[in-house]
């Protein structure tokens, strides 16, 4: 049997109940919009949350007081090997290191001439800006004083100066935070929201004058970025010796960023191939729907069956024939599926443009694969019952 | 036709095609299956983490130093403010009448040390009340003694792991561990138990509030934990806490109260539309079996064409060859989803053996609900196909075989 003619063979016993063959492709379309919807979720959602840690910069190293983080509430807790300024300006020589920013955050009022507001307080190192990559909308941001001898300068953040000042301008105006004068030197740009934080409603000071606002030793946070000629690796390893030098014991936990990301990176994908794998067990239930289908059709042409068989059919070309016709259902129903995804994805867009979704090539390849696979699978049992039936038993059954 | 009547005769539709029903069974079954296991799991795994984090009594209320004018957001977590909350604001508290006791908590880590074995550990200063707002039990010796709040002790009381790390097989009991620049006796150990918010009760070392004050060189308290002797007035009972905080503090209102219930609800929500997320993608399978029926139930319209032709003749209405491949449809739903929540309970079943911690059950709405959508599923999608056949004329049915 020739390549076209089998392929002929195959259409037409598919377009011949075409109402039959297409809602069992509708099946296996319903299953492949399903896991590539979700893996496209699931993989905008991921690109989604890696960029909103990585809008600080990938070449970060946080270092935490106290050995291990494994509860991640290191840094807030007292410890009696409290991570000092000194430490944090130790850190600057090290080789490969660039910006080092010492971190402390708490809460208090903060009060305006006329108005006042309760909110986040950050003690920072005049670093920050270049470390995290924020960027200032009016004024500069905190100067370089000389630890312990920083001017009481603030700088506010968007919300923040409009809750405060409205549109007036904030810049030299005197603030009181925690009951301490300071004088408004900087606003930074509007940075949203991170992960239900919100960036925005926030005064940050120096944080010699933080530490003593909240009357703490330590800090919570020293951030450590370093240059793009110099390993995450070897200015870990310079900031472990650095810190153990100068506390005789290494007790503290760095946390590089990148790794971080990887992490983060790992468990989003394992959860996004869960949601899809759920979404799978739709493809299953369609990929019984082809095999329900294909049983009924293989009992419909039984004459057909003996017909080619006494023709001198072999039972391999009756086999492929019928696996061709899984196959060609799948993989319609593959199609089908990937212009249902499109139109679902045109929807969402029109109604909220802003969904992170993910969508590749690759996935659609992917899609069709996998339909085609899961219609040979399912043809397997009707096309070897088929192949296997005697050609005049078969014949006789017209 | 009587419903006996219809039952022996759609049963015979069923035997006459066994791969073909089988195959429709499983389809249905695999939809209840996903739904019911799903839900199971996800049920199963909330109640574990909200026992877990269930270690407070109801009337327990949790006081954070610092507070935001944003609402709903993050709470303090941080708890560093301009003004402290101190030990005097503890006792203060413990005055107002509608409350019972106070628990004052400093929180902090220290390098615990015995001889050459040394550990990092959880360094909770508190006072006896937090035993039994906390509900920890001592597995041996005893528990804190009852101190005036600002009055140190150097006694310890050592969680298992951390007592296991420091002391192996060794007696404990009555020996000196050092912390920071501290020694302390150990006069208790708890009982071992899970962790709950954050913090590894058995990896802990209890001292008393003002020890831990001088250790961490501390004098801010890090949460307060107020239980009220009732539940009555809640609101009000807040109201009168917070404004006594108030007055203590200049008049600012500078700490946050929350309640170990209204963070559990929060979370139980979370988890609620997880399962239910992960049980609506499961239940995209029923719609796929459902086109699986559509699809079965045309075929069987088709090749009974002739049969239909011949009720028809008989005298049947309309409405009888429509019930009769409604009721076909709706026999196999039954089957498949019974078979499935079968399968389920016997897989949840064997889950609950193998971690008997965690109790996989799906709840009574899931398993009637699954049913149910098997069924209905069933009857929608089959309701065009039976529609179909009760329109056929009868003689050209009869007459034509493949009208279809």
């Amino acid at each position: 049997m020739r390549g076209q003619d089998a392929f002929k063979l195959v259409w037409s016993s598919v377009a011949h109940s075409l109402s039959k063959s297409l809602l069992t492709a509708l099946g296996i379309a319903i299953g492949i919009t399903a896991v590539t919807l979700l893996t496209a979720i699931g993989g905008g959602i991921e690109q989604y949350v890696l960029n909103q840690f990585s809008q600080f910069g990938t070449r970060i190293i946080a270092v935490h007081p106290g050995k291990n983080v494994t509860h991640g509430v290191g840094g807030l807790l007292s410890t009696v090997r409290p991570l000092s300024i000194a430490d944090a300006d130790s850190l600057r020589a090290l080789s490969g290191v660039e910006q080092v920013v010492g971190v402390v955050q708490g809460t208090g009022t903060i009060e305006a001439a006329q108005r006042q507001r309760t909110s986040d307080i950050l003690g920072v190192g005049a670093q920050m800006p270049e470390a995290w990559r924020f960027k200032l909308s009016l004024g500069q941001f905190l100067p370089d004083d000389e630890s312990g001898r920083s001017r009481p300068y603030a700088v506010l953040g968007y919300t923040l100066r409009q809750e405060l000042f409205g549109n007036q301008n904030p810049l030299g105006e005197f603030i009181r935070v925690g009951g301490l004068r300071f004088r408004v030197i900087g606003v930074i740009e509007q940075k949203g929201q991170m992960l239900g934080f919100d960036m925005d409603d926030i005064v940050y000071i120096p944080v010699d004058q933080a530490l003593q606002m909240f009357n703490r030793e330590g800090l919570m946070e020293i951030d450590v970025t370093f240059s793009e000629t110099s390993s995450s690796a070897a200015v870990a390893q310079a900031i472990t010796r650095q810190l153990t030098e100068r506390h005789g014991d290494e007790d503290f936990t760095l946390t590089t960023q990148d790794e971080m990301l990887d992490t983060l990176s790992n468990v989003l994908s394992v959860l996004t191939a869960g949601v899809a794998a759920l979404g799978a067990i739709s493809l299953v239930v369609g990929a019984v729907g082809i095999a329900t289908i294909l049983t009924t059709t293989v009992r419909e042409r039984t004459g057909e069956i003996g017909l080619l068989r006494a023709l001198g059919s072999s039972q391999g070309q009756v086999l492929g024939l019928f696996l061709g016709e899984a196959v060609v259902i799948a993989l319609l129903g593959g199609l089908m599926g990937i212009v249902l995804l499109g139109i679902i994805l045109v929807g969402f867009s029109l109604v909220v443009p802003n969904l992170p979704f993910l969508i590749s090539p690759m996935y659609l390849i992917i899609a069709l694969l996998v339909a085609a696979t899961i219609g040979l699978l399912a043809g397997v049992i009707p096309a070897r019952s088929a192949a296997r039936l005697n050609p005049v038993d078969a014949l006789r059954a017209e | 036709m009587r419903a006996l009547d219809l039952f022996n005769f759609n049963l015979q539709v069923i035997y006459r095609q066994p791969m073909r029903s089988a195959m429709l069974l499983v389809a249905i079954a695999i939809g209840v299956i996903a739904i019911n296991l799903l839900t199971g799991l996800g049920e199963g795994g909330k109640r574990y983490v909200l026992g877990e984090f269930d270690f407070l009594g109801k009337n327990v209320l949790i006081i954070l130093p610092g507070k935001k004018e944003t609402t709903g957001g993050m709470p303090p977590v941080t708890g560093e403010t301009p003004r402290d909350l101190t030990l005097q604001d503890a006792a203060a508290l413990k005055r107002l009448p509608m409350v019972s006791d106070v628990a004052p908590l400093i929180a902090g880590k220290a390098q615990v040390s015995r001889d050459a074995s040394n550990r990092e550990a959880f360094t909770v200063g508190t006072n006896r009340a937090f035993f039994r707002v906390r509900q920890l039990h001592i597995a041996s010796g005893k528990a804190l003694p009852s101190l005036p709040l600002d009055q140190a002790e150097a006694v310890c009381i050592l969680g298992p792991t951390l007592r296991r790390e420091l002391f192996g097989t060794q007696p404990a009991l009555g020996e000196w561990v050092r912390a920071g620049d501290r020694r302390f006796r150990v006069i208790g150990i708890l009982q071992p138990e899970g962790q709950g918010l954050g913090f590894d009760m058995n990896e802990v070392m209890i001292i008393p509030v003002a020890s831990a004050q001088a250790l961490f060189n501390q004098q801010g308290l890090f949460r307060i934990f107020v239980e009220l002797r009732s539940l009555d007035n809640l609101a009000g009972s807040r109201a009168m806490l917070t404004n006594l905080l108030r007055e203590r503090h200049g008049g600012e209102e500078d700490v946050t109260l929350i309640t170990q219930d209204s963070l559990i609800s929060a979370f139980a929500g979370i988890l609620d539309v997880m399962t239910l997320a992960v049980a609506g993608i499961a239940a995209i399978s029923m719609l796929v079996a459902g086109i699986l029926i559509m699809n079965v139930t045309l075929i069987t319209v088709s090749q009974r064409t002739e049969e239909i032709g011949l009720l028809k003749a008989l005298g049947a209405p309309e409405s009888t060859v429509r019930l009769i491949f409604l009721a076909e449809a709706g026999m196999m739903a039954s089957c498949g989803a019974v078979f499935g929540l079968v399968i389920s309970n016997i897989l949840l079943f064997v889950a609950r053996t193998v971690y008997p911690a965690i109790a996989f059950t799906t709840p009574a709405w899931a398993q009637i609900g699954s049913l149910l959508l098997a069924l209905l599923t069933a009857l929608l999608f089959a309701l065009l196909p039976a529609q179909k056949a009760a329109r056929l004329a009868p003689l050209e049915a009869l007459q034509n075989k493949r009208a279809a």
